[in-house]
């Protein structure tokens, strides 16, 4: 009887807590944003070059720096907010935060939820491996025979994910998912992984800082381009950011903005 | 690359873990001593009440639970992360306190309640008077270990975006690529935090010890 | 013709299906000590409990004086500030000096000024002999001394009776003496008492009126003459000599 009683108030509590956060609407966000005079934007700052902090432990990158730039045009204080990649998705669906910038690339499972701004900006996929890595690729899909490391949640995930494990190409147990790309680096350095993929630009950051690794493979295994996160439903403010972003390419911002922090 | 900078860096998140968990380990203080007494004066119903929530807060790890708290509840109450994350820590542990007053309550011996009902005080009496002053001393060393527990499980917050040391910890080795640096830096200040922690509280325990011939 | 303080009538207890006495008969008059003997097991310490609600009866009535204890509506906390009673394992407030174990009742519960419940609690730790001992910890104190302080916290409150449940029972032989002093000094100052206990050189020379009891009911009592030299019952004859061979020694001592 007891017992019974238990399970009926978790049920109770449980269906409570689901019915509390069901579909959260952001009505005009935008509105929201230009009352408030600030905009507030999550991002993951563990990221180099596109989201990182420097000596003085203010954030800058890429990522930082682009969305710098839109919020000023877009008449409004800049309020970074900070947390796990994982994180941040569910905060922009939550309204915790209004948008995201973390070298986001676009999936359907994200679409879901979010929204998304046009690219930005396009990057690729690549391959790292120590310095002493025999193999050839030729082929991405023959990465298949070695142990993986990812980003857990980034595209490269969802790719090794999709197109290797669940298809039978490799077994799970030789993918790792690691929180952060310098965690499996470690990892490819001491050979607890043969092979590191991730975002070709933040590839390059580590293989210049390690200096025993290099890059066997470079593409667009996934769609190359990446975008702002925006809430949901949302029609108004998407067409502002977007609007910004057209006039920052046509302007040769981000060319140069690319220049200052992807070359080598 | 001046390392200095980055220590300092990640030591400034030292104020929010203090923030963190000089607002959870109080609060879990006093919903854990109410809830307490609550369940071994209460009665039979309410016990099975205390029952369940002890059981259920500390059958889930704390970050889910942190989770649940900040994301799925956003939607009725809109708090800021630090917030959200200080009071859920502060949930957290009024059970694993609850339990820890309990069992203190109950090693009072009901003799001692028995001898103060003889003299003509009533329950909340004989609770106030004898057995919450014998209580507290045995309940100090388990509290002095949950105590550390909060503070190192304020860390958790990271996940929700607290600025703390273990988020300031993660920036600065994806930015230097110097993990070891970091988290031992981070570490170090954990263990400091810790250290005198307990510290204090054994002078608290010692200081509060009723004299006896051995 | 003194007038009863502690009048019990068909008291009964019961814990599940066992019954530990039924239609227990007392009467306790002003100035008497009465001694309770018998098996252990026998309900003794669960009657002594009755008399001061801290066991509650299952059948039965209690008179403190004129008022109906066992009343529906009754305060028992006021009921037992004028009823004290000393405890097998002293049961002293083990975080209170042995001075602050006297004053608790008085300060908390009669509300008495310190400086004058202070006092007071001197007194009766002179009383029973420990006034240089006010400042240890019951920890401090060895058993006898843990008992007369026991003594002591339950005679501050000026009760109209005094309950003892096996005041010596887990007492060292060599500090029974110190506690049975105190007691039959306090008997002699015309306390009414009441003692569960198996002390039979006490019960013959101190109690006016000794009950001896045996599977939950009154066997026999009487004076400790009738009792000792005429008792009525060969069952009573059996347990009176027989608990005096085996303390008869320390009946030679004290």
């Amino acid at each position: 009887m007891k017992k019974s009683l238990v399970f009926l108030v978790l049920i109770v509590l449980t269906a409570g807590l689901l019915a509390g956060c069901a579909g959260q609407k952001a009505d005009s966000v935008l509105d929201k944003i230009k009352t408030a005079g600030k905009v507030v934007v999550g991002t993951s700052a563990d990221y180099p070059p596109y989201e990182y902090v420097d000596e003085a432990g203010k954030f800058t990158g890429f990522d930082i720096d682009l969305m710098t730039e839109i919020a000023r045009r877009m008449g409004v204080e800049l309020v970074w907010t900070d947390m796990p990649f994982d994180s941040l998705v569910a905060a922009v669906q939550e309204g915790k935060i209004d948008m995201s910038i973390s070298c986001f690339n676009y999936t359907e499972e994200r679409d879901a939820q979010v929204d998304f701004s046009d690219a930005y900006y396009t990057s690729e996929d690549a391959f790292l491996v120590a310095e002493t890595f025999a193999g050839a690729i030729a082929d991405p899909l023959e990465v298949a025979q070695y142990k993986i490391g990812v980003q857990s949640g980034t595209v490269q995930d969802d790719w090794v994910t999709t197109e290797l494990v669940d298809a039978g190409l490799m077994p799970e147990s030789q993918l790792s998912r690691y929180e952060r790309v310098d965690q499996a680096a470690l990892d490819l350095q001491s050979g607890r992984i043969d092979v590191l993929v991730a975002d070709s630009v933040p590839a390059q950051a580590i293989m210049k800082q390690f200096g025993n690794l290099k890059i066997v493979y470079e593409g667009m295994l996934y769609t190359g381009p990446i975008n702002i996160v925006l809430p949901d439903g949302d029609a108004t403010l998407q067409a502002e950011v977007n609007r910004i972003i057209k006039e920052l390419q046509d302007e040769g911002f981000i060319d140069s903005l690319a220049l200052q922090y992807f070359s080598e | 690359m001046d390392f200095g900078r980055f220590i300092q860096f990640i030591a400034s998140g030292t104020a929010y873990t203090l923030g963190v968990t000089l607002i959870a380990l109080p609060s879990g203080l006093l919903i854990g001593l109410v809830l307490a007494f609550v369940a071994v004066y209460g009665g039979k119903l309410i016990g099975k009440f205390m029952d369940v929530y002890s059981t259920v807060l500390r059958g889930i790890p704390p970050i889910v639970l942190l989770f649940i708290l900040y994301f799925v509840m956003s939607g009725t109450v809109n708090l800021s992360p630090f917030w959200a994350g200080s009071i859920s820590l502060g949930i957290i542990s009024s059970a694993y306190q609850m339990e820890i007053f309990r069992g203190a309550i109950l090693s009072v011996s009901g003799e001692q309640m028995m001898a103060a009902r003889a003299v003509g005080m009533s329950k909340m009496q004989a609770i106030r008077y004898v057995v919450l002053p014998q209580m507290i001393r045995l309940a100090i060393p388990s509290w002095s270990n949950e105590a550390a527990i909060v503070i190192k499980d304020s860390s958790l917050v990271y996940a929700i975006g607290v600025p703390e040391i273990l988020r300031r910890a993660q920036l600065i080795s994806a930015s230097t690529q110097e993990p070891f640096l970091a988290y031992i830096t981070a570490a170090l200040i954990y263990f400091t935090l810790v250290f005198i922690t307990n510290r204090v509280l054994g002078r608290v325990e010692r200081k509060l010890t009723i004299p006896a011939n051995p | 013709m003194s007038k009863p303080i502690l009048t019990v009538k068909q008291l009964t207890k019961r814990y599940g299906s066992n019954t530990i006495f039924e239609n227990i008969d007392l009467t306790v008059n002003e100035g008497d000590t009465i001694v309770i003997i018998g098996p252990s097991g026998t309900g003794k310490s669960t009657l002594l409990r009755c008399l001061n609600l801290l066991t509650k009866p299952d059948g039965g009535q209690i008179w403190l004086d004129e008022l109906e204890i066992t009343a529906k509506g009754t305060d028992e906390d006021h009921v037992r500030q004028h009823i004290g009673m000393v405890f097998q394992n002293f049961l002293l407030f083990n975080h209170l000096t042995a001075l602050e174990n006297v004053k608790l009742g008085l300060v908390r519960v009669k509300h008495m000024p310190e400086k004058e419940a202070e006092t007071k609690a001197l007194e009766e730790l002179t009383r029973v002999g420990l006034a240089d001992r006010a400042g240890h910890y019951p920890g401090q104190l060895s058993g006898g001394q843990q008992q007369r302080v026991g003594i002591a916290r339950a005679l501050a409150m000026d009760p109209r009776v005094m309950l003892f449940d096996e005041p010596t029972s887990a007492l060292d032989p060599e500090l029974i003496g110190e506690v049975l002093e105190v007691m039959r000094k306090l008997a002699l100052d015309g306390m009414t008492m009441v003692v569960v206990t198996h002390e039979m050189g006490f019960a013959r020379e101190v109690a006016d009126r000794i009950v001896f009891m045996e599977k939950g009911s009154i066997v026999e009592e009487g004076s400790p003459d009738d009792l000792f030299y005429h008792p009525k019952y060969d069952r009573t004859r059996e347990f009176l000599w027989k608990i005096t061979e085996l303390y008869g020694k320390k009946e030679a001592q004290t």
